[in-house]
């Protein structure tokens, strides 16, 4: 399992730094994109205008939807590209199951996601001004929300897995990611914020939110809320995809036929 | 010792008011050391056969068995098990053939030390040392095609399964794998290739299983089944067509006239033939050698 897990983070590591222009084209494309919505939003609301905490909070919140479209580019994209180029057969002929080849394969990677995830954060907050706190309190929120990211990742997976064409789907599906980053659940009441605690990495993003942005201490009790929904959605995530797996074996269009 | 058992495989793809079946009724027997040839036409059912038995598709019904083990229930199974399956070369393209190697290794449940090892020796046997940096997606169509054998070696499976291993390789790339192929065999493991290219089939087989519209149509020993087919007919090629007269009393005997030329199958009435032939002059006369091209068609033109 180790080996394996060290052999991913080799592969990935080597295809990232051989195609390392792609990967700042990616970094970079991103921060322009969020710099420009600043400027125009800084343009629009004419030159008193004070973002403040806000700002903090829509940063945190950028940030973390470009961390789960790398996540769900790793799985899901990923998984498109091997049934065209052949190898994802040869995945499935491993004595170790899939959803393990996928998942150590997707946290191989995610050192590097969060490293790259890091860069872009960090040149949003120079362009910006923006001063954002790194707490260690941080860690468990944004572990709550890596674990519905990489719930939602795989759920993407089997999708692809079926469809074998996502693109058009991914692209859509972005967008309404970039909602659930930014809907204040924390202030939400009654029963809209029960509401709040179901939708995916909604909890955790809130936290991450508080914890960064607006200097707040961790709520233990909403911790333990994000974490249990981080956990459903991984679960749930990675029962799809096995699902889809045998589905796709019964078809015999595990390769794409 | 048996190496893979497939018994009844059958498998029908259902989709929108589609109802297809690929593989009506396969069963397959191979031993260590063996080469079968799966021949048969497009569509006829081969790479899905290949799929059962690598656990990659479900039969509907029917059971495999490789080294003992169902590789639908067991993954040890898998570990007895290489493929090289059909189209792409089942490579990592921004990966250089050491990379490959070693990544796949480790996949297929070997250490990373054994996975080294392993692709040292590998790179040396399929002369790739020269190219062992070069990416993959920069190697030509012949070289893939070696790599991804090699990759298929990576776990020393037991069973190696090869869909279309010389599909659109050139003619030096194309003696290089059947080349491969030959000392893979000799070094004990069981191969099931599928072709629909009757050479590579004659040349490398020891056994040919010509599969048809799903189903097994004939299934033997390669140069036992060349032999059958060379043996049991004499051709005789006149000068002129032949006489009514003469034409009437050797299809009596059982020969088939057509104009000048006559087949005799039982080689009982050939001189009795040649003696009603006398004193005609003969062009030629021989036995008819057939090769897989014609059993092949024999079986797959029958209604
Ligand atoms: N997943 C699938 N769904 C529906 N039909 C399929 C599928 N895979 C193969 N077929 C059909 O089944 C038949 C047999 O296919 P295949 O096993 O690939 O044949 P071969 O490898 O001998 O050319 C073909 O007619 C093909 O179109
Ligand atoms: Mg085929």
């Amino acid at each position: 399992m180790l080996s394996l897990f060290l052999a991913e983070f080799k592969r990935s590591f080597v295809q990232l730094r051989r195609y390392s222009s792609e990967l700042i084209g990616g970094v970079v494309g991103t921060t322009i994109i969020f710099y420009g919505l600043f400027l125009s939003t800084q343009y629009i609301a004419g030159p008193g205008f004070q973002f403040g905490t806000r700002l903090d909070s829509i940063i945190v919140g950028y940030v973390l939807w470009a961390l789960m479209l790398f996540i769900m580019g790793d799985i899901a994209g990923g998984l498109q590209q091997e049934s065209r180029t052949g190898t994802l057969e040869q995945l499935f002929l491993s004595p170790y199951s899939a959803s393990t080849v996928f998942l150590l394969r997707a946290i191989a990677s995610l050192i590097l996601n969060l490293t790259i995830n890091l860069g872009i954060l960090l040149l949003i907050m120079a362009l910006t001004g923006s001063r954002l706190a790194f707490p260690p309190t941080l860690l468990p929120p944004l572990l709550a929300v890596l674990l519905g990211a990489y719930g939602i990742a795989f759920a993407m997976g089997a999708l692809a897995l079926t469809l074998k064409q996502v693109q058009q789907v991914l692209s859509v599906f972005q967008f309404g990611l970039i909602f659930l980053f930014t809907v204040p659940v924390e202030s939400w009441t009654g029963s809209a914020r029960f509401l709040g605690w179901l939708l995916p990495m909604a909890p955790g993003a809130g936290l991450l939110r508080g914890v960064m942005a607006q200097g707040a201490a961790l709520d233990w009790g909403i911790l333990a809320v994000a974490l249990l929904n981080g956990a459903v959605y991984f679960l749930a995530g990675v029962a799809l995809f096995g699902w889809a797996e045998r589905r796709m074996k019964r078809l015999g269009k595990l390769g794409g036929y | 010792m048996l190496i893979l058992e497939a018994q009844n495989l059958q498998k029908t793809y259902r989709s929108r008011r589609q109802v297809f079946t690929a593989v009506a009724d396969v069963s397959l027997k191979l031993a260590a050391g063996e080469v079968l040839a799966f021949l048969g036409p497009n569509g006829a059912g081969k790479t899905t056969t290949i799929k059962m038995i690598a656990g990659l598709i479900l039969p509907d019904s029917g059971w495999v068995m490789v080294a003992g083990r169902n590789p639908h229930q067991d993954v040890r199974a898998l570990r007895a098990i290489g493929a090289v399956l059909e189209g792409n070369r089942n490579l990592y393209w921004r990966l250089t053939p050491i990379e490959n190697l070693e990544y796949f290794g480790v996949l297929r449940g070997l250490s990373r030390r054994v996975a080294q090892q392993h692709s040292r020796d590998l790179i040396e046997r399929f002369e790739l040392g020269d190219k062992r940096q070069t990416l993959v997606q920069n190697l030509s169509r012949g070289m893939q095609q070696k790599l991804a054998i090699a990759v298929a070696l990576m776990h020393d499976p037991q069973l190696l399964l090869l869909d279309e291993p010389t599909l659109g390789l050139d003619v030096e790339a194309t003696e290089s794998v059947k080349r491969l192929i030959r000392e893979i065999a000799a070094e004990g493991r069981a191969i099931l290739l599928t072709t629909h290219q009757l050479d590579i089939a004659e040349e490398l087989s020891n056994r040919v299983a010509v599969i048809n519209q799903g189903e097994i149509v004939v299934e033997e020993p390669t140069a036992e089944l060349i032999r059958q087919f060379s043996d049991s007919a004499y051709l005789i090629q006149l000068e002129q067509p032949l006489d009514t007269l003469r034409a009437s009393k050797i299809t009596a005997l059982g020969a088939t006239v057509e104009l000048q030329q006559i087949t005799i199958r039982d080689p009982e009435i050939l001189y009795s033939a040649l003696e009603i032939l006398r004193p005609l002059p003969i062009v030629t006369m021989g036995r008819q050698q057939a090769n897989l091209t014609d059993i092949f068609l024999s079986f797959v033109r029958k209604p």
